[in-house]
C-alpha cells in the first residue's frame, strides 16, 4: 500500500508540478536561511565547548560605580588560590598592546595579539603547542608563533628545535627564541597569534596594576553565589591590607564579581551584550521565516485539497480508516520538505561564503562540529508536522458523503485563518521592508554628514617609537615633509578611528569636570582637516605651545559652559594649560557615541607615548609618496624603519560603519526572503479564491461584467488584507526603528517615506500576483465553468 | 439482511424541520435487485446514503446484518466497507492518479489482502470484464461506459454483499448504459450480490425484481417486477 500511496503522491506533484516547484522552492530558501542562522547560532554559543571544564572555569572581574572590568590586579588571584578549596586552578593572562615585528634571517611577520599566560592558564584553556605542553623553568618565557608565522619565517623548518628572531626593529637588535609553532583555537574565547606561556606574571606588581585576566577553575557543583561572595570580601580585605585605601579607592565602591566563561563570548558582565541581542533576534528572524515559510505550505497543501476530495472519499468508503489518510498525507508532505531540505543545503552551500564574509566567520556545512547531523532531521519532522498536520487533518477528515455528491467545493471555514496568516506574513514583510529603508537613510546620513573631520588622503604610519616630544619627532616630519605631495604630518597618541581616548579630571574656574584629552604634535588639525571654531592651532612659532597650550572641543567648551575659552586657564595633570583654541566636534567614534569633550595638548605627563603618525597626502601622487616613502622609511625612522606598514584612515574610520552595513545586509536578505514568500503564499492564495470564485465570475460576466470590474472585485478583498497588514506593522516598524535610532547619537527624524513606500510596494506586488491569478478565470469562456459537472 | 425502521431525516434550520425522509420502513433481503425512484430532491439519495452509513439518520433504527448500525462505532463501520458494501457512483470517482488495476487494487489494499491473491482477482475480474489491455491506462483515458466498468470492478473485486449504486448509468449514453444494467443482472442473478440502485430511467429499474418509489421523503410505493 505504501508504494501505491507513493506512486499516487508522485503522480500528484507531478501533475501540479508548478505549485510543487513554488511550494518546494519557497521552503528550501526559507530554510536555507534558517540552516545558516542556526549553524550560526550553534558556533557564537558554543566558544571555548570543546574545553572538558566549560562550565567550571570563570573569570574574575571588577565592579566600579561606572563601569565593569574583568583587568584584574596580578596579585588577586594568588590570594584567592591561597583562601579557597573549592578553587582547583587560578591561571592568569595578559595581552600585549603592540603589534610586534617577529624577524628571521628571510623575512618578518607582525604579531597583532600576543598573549602572555601563565602555565596554569594554559592547562586551562587547553592551549597546547606542536609537540605538547612544557611547564617554563623558573622564570623562562616559552614563546610560541601561530602556525602560519612559523611557516613565513622558516619555510624549511624540518625539526623541533626552538629558533633564534629578532623582535621588534632589526636595528634594536632584540633576540628572543622561539619555541615552536601553535594552532591557536579560532573558535575559544582566547584569541592570539604569539603566545608566551611562564610559570607566573605580574610577580613584582601589586594591586595598583590591574592589567591582568584572572580565570578560576572551580570543582565541579561550587556554590558560585556564596564563593563570589567570599571572593568580594577577600577582595576588599586584600585592598585594605595592601594599603590601598589610603591611596584613595574606596573599598566599598569596587567589587569582584565571577563571570563564567560561557557568557564570555556573547554576554560578559564587563561589556556589551549587543552580540548577544543581535544573535537572538537573528534566531528569531530565522525562525519566523521559516513558520512563514510553513505556513505558506499549509495554504498552499490546502488550496489543491478540492483535488484531493474526491480520492480521500472514495477511500473512505472503500475501508480506509482516517489515520491512514492522515499519514499518507504527511508522508506526501515529509517528501516535499525532504526535497525542500536538500536543497536549501545546496543553497545555504551556495551562500555560504557571502553569509561568511558579511558575519566575519568560518562556517562550513560539512564541519560535523556544527551540530547540523542531528539538528536537520529534527528540523524536518518538525516542519513537516507545522506544515502538514493541519492540510491532513483538513484533507483526511472530508466526508465522503459530501466530497462525492459531485459539485464538491471546499468549506470557507478555514478563511479567518488564511486571511489572518497572510496579514501576519505580510505584516512581517512590510517591517522588513521598512526597516530596510530606515537604515538605509541612517547610513546615507551617516555617509554624507560633515563628520567634523577628513580622513581621505590620510595615511596612517605604523610605529613603536615614542615621539612623544615635539622636537623628537621634528627631523621626522622634515624628511617626510620634503617628499612631493605631502601636504602635512603629525603625530598623535591616538588616531580618530573609534578607539577610545585617555580621560582626567580638569578644572576650569574652580568647576572640576572629567575630560578624554587626547595628545597631538603640530599640524594635527592641519593634517585632518579639523576646522576651528575660535582661536589658532599649534604653531611652532608660540614656544609656549609645546609647554602648556590647550584646544579644547566644543563639547567640552559646552561642559564648563565657559564664555570667550580663549586666553582661560584650564588645570589638569598638574599643569596649568592656557586654551589658544577651540574647534568643532569632531565624530571621531562614529555616529553612535556623542562626541566626548576632549581637550587636545602637545605635551601631557598623564597620556599614552605618541606613536600614530599620520600624513596628509595629495590626492593625485598617492602611489608616489607611497613608493618613495617605502623606500626611505628605514632611513625617515631609523629606529623603526624596518618595515613600512600602512593603513588608509579613511578606511579605518569606515569600520566604524561596518556593523551597520552588516545589519543592513541582513536586513536586505529578510526583507526580499520575506516578501518573496509572502508573494508565493499569496500566489497560491489567490489561485485557491479564483478557482473558488469561478463560478460566480462567469455568472458576473453573464450578467455583463467587463474584466476591468472582475480583476477590481477579486483584488479588493487582498487589497484590505494588505491595507490591514501595513496598518498593523506601521506603529511596529516605528517603534523597533525608533528604538534601534535611539543607539545613535546622531540620528535622522524618522522619515514618512519608507512607510508610504513599503505600503505601495506591497499594495503594487499584491495587485500584481492576483491579477496574474485571476486573469485565467476571467480569460475563461463561462459557459464551462456553468456545466454541470 | 436490512431492516429500516421508521427512519426519518430532517434539518433543523431557525426552529422549522425541513423533512428530507420521514417514517421509512422497509426490508430488503440477500439477494434482491432493488431500485428506488422518485422524482428530484424526494429523498433517494439521501436514503441510499443512510444505508451505506455515509449519512445519520436523524431518528429511527438501521439493521445492517442484524447489527444495530446506529449503535456502531466507526471502526465497525469501516470494517463493513471493507468486507460487505461496495459502491458505484454516477460520476465513477475513479482516482485519476492511479490506472485501471491500482483502483482496482486500492480495495483489496485496505482489506490487507496477500499480494498473491490480489494479482490473481485482479487479473480475474480484469478478464471478466474484457479490460486486460487497458489495465495500464488512467482513467482519463477511458470512455464514461468504461470507466463506470471500472467502478463496478472495484466495487466488486472486495467480493461485497451488497452494492450500492446512486445513478449508476446517470453520465452514460443508452447503448453503454444498457451493458452497465446487463452486468448488474448477471451479478445479481448469478453471484446472488445484493444489488441497490437509485434511478431515474423507468426502464432502468425494470432490470430489478422490486422498486420503491419515494416522494417527499415518504415510500409511496413498494412493488414487485416480475
Amino acid at each position: 500500500m505504501f508504494k501505491l500511496n507513493l506512486k499516487i503522491a508522485l503522480r500528484n506533484l507531478w501533475r501540479n508540478i508548478g505549485i510543487t516547484s513554488i511550494n518546494v522552492g519557497g521552503l528550501a530558501v526559507a530554510l536555507a536561511a534558517f540552516m545558516l542562522l542556526m549553524m550560526y547560532f550553534t558556533y557564537e554559543t558554543s566558544f571555548d565547548k570543546k574545553n572538558p571544564n566549560f562550565d567550571n572555569i570563570y573569570i574574575v572581574g571588577r565592579t566600579f560605580p561606572d563601569f565593569k572590568t574583568n583587568y584584574t590586579p596580578p596579585p588577586f588571584g594568588k590570594a584567592i588560590k591561597e583562601n579557597f578549596s573549592e578553587v582547583v586552578a587560578v591561571g592568569k593572562m595578559k595581552k600585549g598592546g603592540f603589534e610586534l615585528a617577529v624577524s628571521s634571517h628571510t623575512s618578518t611577520v607582525f604579531t597583532k595579539q600576543q598573549l602572555f599566560v601563565e602555565y596554569e592558564a594554559a592547562k586551562m584553556f587547553n592551549i597546547i603547542p606542536e609537540g605538547g605542553l612544557k611547564k617554563p623553568n623558573g622564570n623562562e618565557f616559552l614563546y610560541y608563533l601561530s602556525k602560519p608565522y612559523m611557516q613565513t619565517l622558516f619555510p624549511n623548518k624540518k625539526d623541533t628545535k626552538p629558533e633564534m628572531v629578532s623582535i621588534g626593529s632589526r636595528s634594536a637588535e632584540q633576540f628572543g627564541e622561539v619555541r615552536g609553532s601553535i594552532v591557536p583555537d579560532s573558535h575559544s574565547n582566547i584569541s592570539f597569534d604569539a603566545v608566551s606561556i611562564v610559570n607566573e606574571i605580574g610577580t613584582g606588581e601589586s594591586y595598583g596594576h590591574p592589567n591582568y585576566f584572572t580565570y578560576i577553575q572551580v570543582k565541579p557543583g561550587t556554590d558560585i553565589a556564596s564563593l563570589e561572595l567570599k571572593i568580594n570580601n577577600l577582595y576588599h580585605s586584600e585592598l585594605t591590607k595592601n594599603g590601598m585605601v589610603d591611596e584613595g579607592e574606596d573599598v566599598t565602591e569596587t567589587n569582584a564579581f565571577l563571570d563564567p566563561l560561557k557568557n564570555q563570548h556573547l554576554k560578559p558582565k564587563a561589556g556589551s551584550d549587543a552580540n548577544y541581542k543581535v544573535l537572538i533576534a537573528l534566531s528569531v528572524l530565522g525562525f519566523l521565516i521559516l513558520v512563514i515559510a510553513c505556513i505558506n505550505f499549509t495554504n498552499l497543501s490546502i488550496a489543491q485539497a478540492a483535488k484531493r476530495a474526491k480520492e480521500v472519499g472514495v477511500k473512505k468508503v472503500m475501508g480506509a480508516y482516517r489515520f491512514q489518510l492522515t499519514i499518507q498525507f504527511l508522508i506526501e508532505i515529509l517528501m516535499q520538505c525532504l526535497v525542500a531540505t536538500v536543497l536549501g543545503l545546496i543553497i545555504a552551500e551556495i551562500v555560504l561564503p557571502k553569509f561568511n564574509s558579511l558575519f566575519l566567520v568560518h562556517l562550513s556545512i560539512w564541519n560535523k562540529e556544527n551540530g547540523l547531523i542531528w539538528q536537520l532531521p529534527v528540523i524536518l519532522l518538525f516542519i513537516t508536522l507545522i506544515a502538514g498536520i493541519y492540510p491532513a487533518m483538513v484533507l483526511s477528515g472530508f466526508k465522503p458523503a459530501a466530497v462525492l455528491k459531485g459539485n464538491f467545493q471546499t468549506s470557507r471555514q478555514s478563511y479567518w485563518l488564511r486571511n489572518s496568516l497572510l496579514v501576519v506574513q505580510f505584516s512581517i514583510a512590510v517591517i522588513f521592508i521598512t526597516g530596510l529603508l530606515i537604515i538605509n537613510s541612517q547610513l546615507k546620513y551617516m555617509r554624507t554628514q560633515d563628520v567634523g573631520f577628513n580622513p581621505e588622503q590620510v595615511v596612517y604610519v605604523k610605529n613603536l617609537v615614542y615621539y612623544t616630544k615635539p622636537e623628537v619627532f621634528a627631523p621626522v616630519r622634515e624628511k617626510i615633509m620634503k617628499i612631493p605631495g605631502v601636504k602635512a604630518v603629525t603625530v598623535a597618541n591616538a588616531i580618530p578611528d573609534g578607539s577610545g581616548m585617555g580621560g582626567n579630571g580638569y578644572t576650569v574656574e574652580g568647576k572640576q569636570h572629567s575630560l578624554s584629552f587626547l595628545d597631538v604634535d603640530y599640524d594635527y588639525f592641519e593634517t585632518l582637516n579639523i576646522k576651528l571654531k575660535e582661536g589658532r592651532a599649534f604653531s611652532t612659532s608660540f614656544q609656549a605651545d609645546a609647554v602648556n597650550s590647550a584646544i579644547l572641543n566644543e563639547a567640552a567648551v559646552a561642559k564648563y559652559g565657559i564664555q570667550n575659552p580663549i586666553g582661560k586657564t584650564i588645570r589638569g595633570c598638574n599643569i596649568d594649560y592656557t586654551i589658544v583654541g577651540v574647534i568643532n566636534d569632531l565624530k571621531a567614534e562614529g555616529f553612535e557615541k556623542a562626541v566626548e569633550p576632549t581637550i587636545y595638548a602637545i605635551n601631557n605627563p598623564c597620556g599614552n607615548p605618541k606613536t600614530e603618525i599620520m600624513v596628509k597626502v595629495d590626492e593625485q601622487r598617492m602611489a608616489e609618496v607611497l613608493a618613495i616613502l617605502k623606500s626611505q622609511w628605514s632611513d625617515i625612522n631609523k629606529r623603526d624603519g624596518d618595515n613600512f606598514r600602512y593603513h588608509f584612515l579613511d578606511e579605518l574610520y569606515g569600520k566604524l560603519f561596518a556593523k551597520q552595513e552588516q545589519l543592513q545586509s541582513v536586513f536586505f536578505a529578510a526583507a526580499l526572503l520575506t516578501i518573496f514568500i509572502a508573494i508565493l503564499g499569496l500566489f497560491a492564495f489567490a489561485k485557491y479564491i479564483t478557482n473558488g470564485r469561478i463560478k460566480e465570475i462567469a455568472v458576473r460576466k453573464i450578467l455583463g461584467a467587463n474584466d476591468l470590474q472582475i480583476f477590481k472585485l477579486i483584488n479588493t478583498s487582498f487589497f484590505v488584507m494588505v491595507m490591514i497588514a501595513n496598518l498593523i506593522s506601521w506603529p511596529l516598524a516605528y517603534i523597533l526603528t525608533k528604538k534601534w535610532l535611539e543607539t545613535f547619537a546622531y540620528r535622522i527624524e524618522i522619515p514618512i517615506l519608507p512607510f508610504v513606500l513599503s505600503a505601495l510596494i506591497t499594495i503594487m506586488l499584491t495587485i500584481i500576483t492576483v491579477t496574474i491569478q485571476a486573469n485565467r478565470a476571467v480569460r475563461a469562456n463561462p459557459v464551462d465553468a456553468l456545466k454541470y459537472e | 439482511m436490512i431492516e429500516l425502521k421508521n427512519i426519518e431525516k430532517y434539518y433543523a434550520n431557525k426552529g422549522v424541520k425541513s423533512y428530507i425522509l420521514r417514517h421509512v420502513t422497509t426490508s430488503i433481503k440477500q439477494g434482491e435487485f432493488v431500485s428506488i425512484m422518485g422524482p428530484s430532491g424526494a429523498g433517494k439519495s439521501t436514503l441510499l446514503n443512510i444505508l451505506g452509513m455515509l449519512e445519520e439518520p436523524t431518528y429511527g433504527e438501521y439493521h445492517f446484518m442484524g447489527e444495530d448500525v446506529t449503535a456502531m462505532k466507526e471502526r465497525q463501520r469501516i470494517e463493513l466497507y471493507r468486507n460487505h458494501i461496495g459502491f458505484v457512483f454516477q460520476a465513477y470517482h475513479l482516482i485519476d492518479e492511479m490506472t485501471v488495476a491500482e483502483n482496482i487494487e486500492a480495495p483489496l489494499l485496505y482489506k490487507k489482502i496477500p499480494g498473491a491473491e490480489r494479482k490473481s482477482r485482479i487479473a480475474d475480474i480484469l478478464d471478466r470484464f474484457n479490460m486486460v489491455a487497458k489495465k495500464d491506462l488512467f482513467p482519463n483515458q477511458l470512455s464514461g461506459g468504461q470507466q463506470q466498468l471500472v467502478g463496478i470492478a472495484r466495487a466488486l473485486v472486495a467480493q461485497p454483499s451488497i452494492i450500492l449504486a446512486d445513478e449508476p448509468t446517470g453520465n452514460l449514453q443508452s447503448a453503454q448504459a444498457e451493458q452497465i444494467m446487463d452486468l448488474f443482472k448477471k451479478l445479481n442473478q448469478e453471484e446472488n450480490i445484493t444489488i441497490l440502485q437509485v434511478t431515474h430511467s423507468e426502464k432502468n429499474a425494470q432490470y430489478g425484481n422490486r422498486i420503491l418509489t419515494i416522494e417527499d421523503g415518504v415510500i409511496k410505493e413498494d412493488v414487485t417486477v416480475k
